[in-house]
């Protein structure tokens, strides 16, 4: 596998879904191409960090406030019904 | 955890509780992607609003074939992609991915094996903020969706009705893009930090 193949797979690599073959090919090549190796690495380390710094909540005054709206909306549904 | 259908049963009496779990459940998801997607959080709880009722108008009709979260992340991501395009009305979303050049990588220093550290909380949080605004929408969007919330690729697909294929070329340039990105501003940052060491 070349680089610019390996480039196409990463993805795939990454999330396990490339078939037997192609990932041997893949692992092979990352065992000896240290550009590869380092693509793999620096891209599921941007993975690791988007997840963990991703998990963001509504702020607690907003949402005392918006809960407040849905839910009355929310029971005026009911009374209308 | 809770039984969906028990929940909906719920939700159609109009049960308080149920409201309650519905809301705990699923307001931070929402607000999260459409925060993503509009960089704005006046804006993005506008859009749980906007969900959420209309979640509430269409319960009784709600068949439960798709999962509910399902539901409410496909309502928000099209609010949110109405509420782009009415200002930028040629949304990056629309363009066929074939276009798109495959992000070739340039920058090969492995932060990944950088010290614990080496940068502040505050200053990943910053350029993570960064690499994540300039990707394009239709990039970000899937990016969102599959990394931050979770979904499937096929659940992606079903939200942002687009092919499966089409969610994967995405995911990748995605994640191409954001890695040459945080490679760039972390090597630049490192960089001072080496030139003071």
């Amino acid at each position: 596998m070349k680089c610019e193949e390996l480039l196409q797979y990463l993805s795939d690599y990454i999330d396990q879904e490339l078939d037997e073959e192609l990932a041997a090919e893949a692992q092979e090549h990352l065992a000896t191409c240290h550009n590869c190796r380092v693509l793999l690495d620096t891209t599921q380390q941007t993975i690791f960090l988007f997840r963990e710094q991703g998990k963001r909540t509504i702020p607690a005054e907003r949402r005392q406030r918006l809960f407040g709206q849905l839910q009355a909306a929310f029971l005026s549904e009911k009374d209308e019904g | 955890m809770f039984d969906e259908q028990e929940l909906l049963a719920a939700l159609r009496r109009h049960d308080s509780d149920a409201f309650t779990i519905l809301f705990e459940t699923y307001s931070d998801k929402i607000y999260r992607l459409a925060v993503g997607l509009l960089e704005n959080e006046l804006e993005a709880e506008g859009i749980v609003q906007e969900t959420f009722l209309r979640f509430f108008e269409r319960i009784d009709q709600f068949e439960g074939r798709s999962k509910v979260s399902t539901w409410l992340y496909r309502v928000a991501y099209n609010a949110s992609m109405d509420y782009l395009r009415r200002d930028k009305p040629h949304l990056s979303i629309e363009l066929a991915d074939e276009d798109d050049a495959l992000p070739m990588p340039a920058i090969f220093s492995d932060w990944s094996q950088w010290p614990e550290g080496l940068l502040s909380d505050a200053e990943v949080t910053a350029e993570l903020d960064k690499a994540i605004a300039a990707l394009p929408e239709k990039y970000r969007a899937i990016f969102l969706l599959r990394e931050i919330e979770g979904l499937s690729t096929r659940e992606t697909a079903h939200v942002t009705e687009i092919s499966i294929s089409a969610v994967k070329v995405r995911l990748h340039r995605a994640r191409l893009i954001l890695r040459e990105r945080l490679a760039e501003s972390f090597s630049a940052r490192i960089g001072d930090y080496a030139g003071h060491g």
